[in-house]
């Protein structure tokens, strides 16, 4: 069986107008299926770009990436929003909802990109909200929901297409500790279903819940550590 | 995403911002509105002239007496030429472009009825010259042939001149004096109303006699023949005029000896003609070009509101390419929204141009307008065509300002979603 992810001298620079901003600076990387790993470092590291190349936001400016058994170089847009549909799901730090929509129909929205029925959206997003414990708020907008319902309905969003890798951006980022555990006691959860999850936090205390826990610095990979369970 | 979600969507942009989208909605309604009632204003005034113009006499050609021309002949010695009714016996004989030929006589005179007195325009006419003007009788009975060949002193009234001249009391049977000479009303003519050509004064005002019974009581006195005022001339074909002046101006010239190119001589004029040098077409051109500028316009409006739109979703647009759409999802999103925006803005238009041409069209509201005024009051004509031209430029602004903001949609970096906080 084949790792869930694989880079191998990942390397990725930005045009900006005046400077050319290194920004990735040779990552190797190997996330197993089902692992649960946490990447850190403070702001400016590569964090997060590191998670658009594992998310197929965008492609390396050199290095490999294997998504399961798919090598990514040359992948275009189209192939990479496929991927991005079919194998990931992302939970983003403001979530991201859409506010005119009822959360149900949020959570539907990537299933609307694979062609997937009316019926069946509405069937499958439902069930989503269910293992988010929101089901009874499907009909509610993103204003009628607290910040941890948002975030729990978002987490729904990234479960509807039954992703084998989750990517999460600060999941905990805009909520209270309390509302972040609860949070955190979901993605364990998915994790313990079998899904690959990734989350990119500057929380120690985050970081410290994860099974493996990456530290990134100025574009390297600085420490790789794992710890029993 | 489908076409009716893109629809929707297209609504909840504009209701979020309800101030923002009238404003911007307006350039493209008034547009609509405005191509829409100018073309359907434009055709009623198309109809409305050839009525005007038509009523002195539907594909006429009216032909006066002249003098040869100076190009053929010099000025003291102009010989100055008449009609008689040889002229019209040989046109009638012999021009295949002519349906019809009748002679015609007019004087102004006094008239008289009872304690009232008028200057009127007689005309001496003939069953075929009211056939020309296509002038129905109202009450009693048209001038007949017999009444031509009798010379009989009866005379066929106005709508306007039984009213200024005969008042309540007189009607058919009653007797009037023409220039001093007993003559018995036998019948009314239907209104004709306000001419745009005319000689003299417009048919409603007219006493109509048997032509002979003109030539003879009033002679034209420079000369010792009956000679006729004017020759009016139908053609078979309204735009075979040209051919038909040229075919009866040679037919009558043969006679008169004058050259047969000869315009001053035989003078001609037709109303059809003057119709068709009135740029009516070119006049209504530039007003709906200029309502297809506002139109236009109102497409800038929309153009900078979706673009403001896609400024303001950059976090949408890079969420949705998150959770899988491809470009081309997104420029169709923008596309569809930007059609529905335009496509009820076009809808609103439609309609309040319509509904403003059905009700000046109305009747209800006509009738409250003078009968003068409402002859040359165009009634706008609501056309298939104009509906299809608004439509048809809304959709190429729809496609103008939707193009620009759905390419830059789709090219937002879908990284973006997790970088703008």
């Amino acid at each position: 069986m084949s790792a869930a992810i694989a880079l191998e001298a990942v390397h990725k620079h930005y045009e900006t107008g005046h400077a050319d901003v290194h920004a990735l600076r040779g990552i190797d990387l190997v996330i197993e299926r089902g692992e649960w790993v946490s990447i850190m470092g403070p702001s400016g590291s590569g964090k997060t770009t590191l998670l658009e190349i594992l998310g197929c936001l965008s492609q390396p400016s050199s290095g490999r990436v294997r998504l399961g058994d798919v090598a990514l170089e040359g992948a275009n847009s189209d192939a990479l929003a496929a991927i991005r549909g079919r194998e990931i799901g992302f939970v983003f730090q403001a979530f991201n909802l859409l506010p005119r929509l009822t959360l149900e129909e949020n959570v539907a929205l990537p299933l609307l990109y694979q062609r997937v029925p009316r019926a069946e959206r509405r069937e499958r997003a439902i069930e989503a909200l269910r293992r988010v414990q929101l089901d009874h708020r499907a009909e509610h907008r993103p204003a009628e929901a607290s910040g941890g319902e948002r975030q729990r309905a978002a987490i729904a969003r990234a479960l509807v297409n039954r992703p084998s890798l989750i990517l999460a951006d600060e999941p905990t980022g805009n909520l209270d500790t309390v509302r972040g555990q609860e949070i955190l006691g979901l993605m364990e959860e998915i994790h313990q279903a079998g899904a690959t999850l990734v989350i990119v936090t500057h929380d120690p205390g985050i970081g410290a819940q994860a099974p493996r826990c990456l530290k990134i610095q100025d574009g390297e990979l600085v420490a790789d550590d794992r710890r029993p369970r | 995403m489908t076409s009716l979600e893109a629809i929707r969507q297209a609504a909840r942009l504009l209701i979020a911002h309800p101030m923002r989208s009238m404003l911007t909605l307006f350039g493209l309604v008034w547009g609509t509105a405005a191509v829409i009632f100018l073309q359907s204003w434009g055709a009623g005034l198309q109809i409305m002239l050839q009525d005007a113009f038509d009523r002195a006499g539907k594909n006429m050609i009216q032909i006066f007496p002249g003098g040869v021309s100076e190009e053929f002949s010099p000025a003291f010695d102009r010989r100055f030429l008449f009609y008689t009714q040889e002229d019209v016996d040989n046109v009638r004989a012999r021009a295949k472009e002519v349906e019809r030929i009748a002679g015609e006589a007019r004087r102004f005179m006094a008239s008289a009825y009872g304690q009232t007195a008028l200057n009127t325009d007689v005309r001496g006419v003939e069953p075929d010259g009211i056939a020309i003007r296509g002038v129905h009788i109202a009450s009693g009975r048209p001038i007949r042939r017999t009444d031509v060949d009798h010379r009989r002193r009866v005379v066929v009234v106005g709508h306007d001149a039984r009213r200024n001249l005969l008042g309540l009391q007189g009607g058919i049977g009653s007797w009037v004096r023409l220039d001093g000479n007993p003559f018995q009303v036998i019948g009314i003519l239907e209104r004709v109303g306000t001419q745009l050509s005319r000689d003299g004064e417009e048919i409603d005002d007219q006493l109509w006699v048997p032509l002979s019974t003109h030539l003879a009581l009033w002679p034209n006195e420079l000369v010792d023949e009956e000679v006729l005022s004017a020759l009016l001339v139908r053609v078979h074909d309204r735009k075979r005029i040209a051919e038909a002046k040229l075919e009866v101006r040679a037919i009558i010239a043969e006679r008169l000896r004058v050259s047969p190119t000869d315009e001053e001589a035989i003078p001609m004029f037709s109303p059809v003609e003057m119709l068709e040098n009135i740029p009516i077409d070119e006049q209504n051109g530039v007003a709906v070009l200029i309502a297809v500028t506002i139109l236009a316009i109102g497409g800038i409006g929309i153009l900078s509101m979706m673009l403001d739109s896609v400024r303001e979703r950059r976090a949408e647009i890079g969420m949705r390419l998150a959770v899988g759409a491809r470009r081309r999802d997104i420029t169709r999103q923008f596309f569809l929204e930007t059609f529905g925006i335009v496509g009820l803005g076009g809808l609103i238009g439609v309609a309040i141009g319509s509904g403003g041409v059905l009700l000046l069209a109305a009747e209800s509201l006509r009738s409250g307008i003078p009968e003068d005024q409402r002859d040359l009051l165009p009634v706008p004509q609501l056309s298939l065509e104009a509906i299809v031209l608004a439509a048809g430029v809304m959709i190429v602004v729809g496609l103008l300002a939707g193009l620009i903001p759905a390419w830059r949609a789709a090219r937002i970096d879908p990284a973006e979603t997790l970088r703008a906080d």
